[in-house]
């Protein structure tokens, strides 16, 4: 019984590739909007995946769905997009972003001194908050906040779950460049959230 | 250049910490492996401080929703801008067939 359902599940043929944007495109779609919070660039990495799985039909195994295939080439190349995005600025560029930042952890830190503005206890109801679409568009609101470089790094740590020095060398990046990045989008992340999302619960 | 706060700065936290010290290490737990030094300033922190507790369970949380981003979006439906547009559709379908 667990093979022949794993062969109907997984069948090792793809299909006509004149029904994949019908059939994936919304789904390639939503996943690069997530990462790429643009809708340009989004429907153009959809396209780009398309193609790439045209070209790389034979690469196909059929040890996964189609889906999770072209998924997984459209991870790479959003984050083909990352890093060029990092490559093509220039070094004191990036540490002016370090600088920024810290001063922005500071102006977070700052706000946190006042009593008004202390983090709240908000322990969200997981499974409720996850299938709220409106919690979504609060998140995506906040997350368009970041600075761009911010949110890139910050979607391959989260959304993507790479560790620290992947993403670094991905980015050519320092650790400390990153960890920043990291620690004040989480700051940002869970003011805007608190402003937005719990205190109006 | 101003050099930004150290944050693999050799000199080991001093175990009472500031909010903005313990902040840091509870972000830092997610990266690497704190020192025992570390871990112990910041639980100590943490003991004390509900505000840094607080801070440290929202972006825990924050955290596990990321983590189940696509299970959202296997399991809500898109709204219409979270979908591609007709004419988008349209021209990947165009270009696709000129290749």
């Amino acid at each position: 019984m667990g093979m022949k359902n794993k062969n109907t599940l997984y069948p090792s043929t793809l299909s006509d590739p004149e029904t994949w944007v019908e059939q994936h495109g919304d789904y390639l779609f939503r996943y690069a909007m997530m990462r790429l919070r643009n809708k340009e660039f989004a429907e153009n990495m959809v396209q780009e995946t398309f193609l790439a799985a045209l070209k790389g039909k034979k690469s196909f195994s059929g040890r996964s769905t189609e889906r999770t295939w072209m998924v997984g080439i459209l991870k790479h190349k959003i984050i083909d997009h990352y890093r060029k995005d990092f490559r093509e600025r220039p070094v004191t560029d990036l540490q002016n972003l370090q600088f920024e930042e810290e001063q922005t952890v500071d102006q977070f830190y700052d706000a946190m001194e006042n009593p008004r503005k202390y983090p709240k206890d908000w322990m969200p109801d997981q499974q409720a908050v996850l299938s709220s679409k409106e919690f979504w568009v609060v998140l995506h609101g906040c997350m368009d906040k970041l600075p761009k470089t911010t949110s890139s790094a910050f979607a391959m740590r989260e959304l993507d779950d790479m560790d620290t020095p992947e993403i670094c060398k991905e980015l050519g990046i320092s650790s400390t460049n990153l960890w920043v990045m990291l620690h004040r989008a989480r700051l940002q992340l869970r003011e805007c959230l608190e402003r937005n999302w719990f205190e109006k619960k | 250049m101003k050099t930004p706060d150290n944050w693999e700065d050799p000199t080991p936290v001093p175990i009472v910490t500031s909010c903005k010290q313990a902040a840091r290490l509870v972000s830092m737990s997610f990266e690497r492996r704190l020192t025992v030094r570390e871990t112990l300033s910041m639980r100590i922190h943490l003991m004390m401080c509900k505000t840094c507790t607080f801070y440290g369970r929202q972006i825990t949380a924050l955290r596990t929703i990321f983590s189940r981003h696509e299970e959202v979006l296997s399991n809500t439906p898109a709204s219409d801008d979270e979908k591609l547009s007709d004419q988008a559709k349209q021209r990947i379908k165009c270009f696709l067939s000129k290749h």
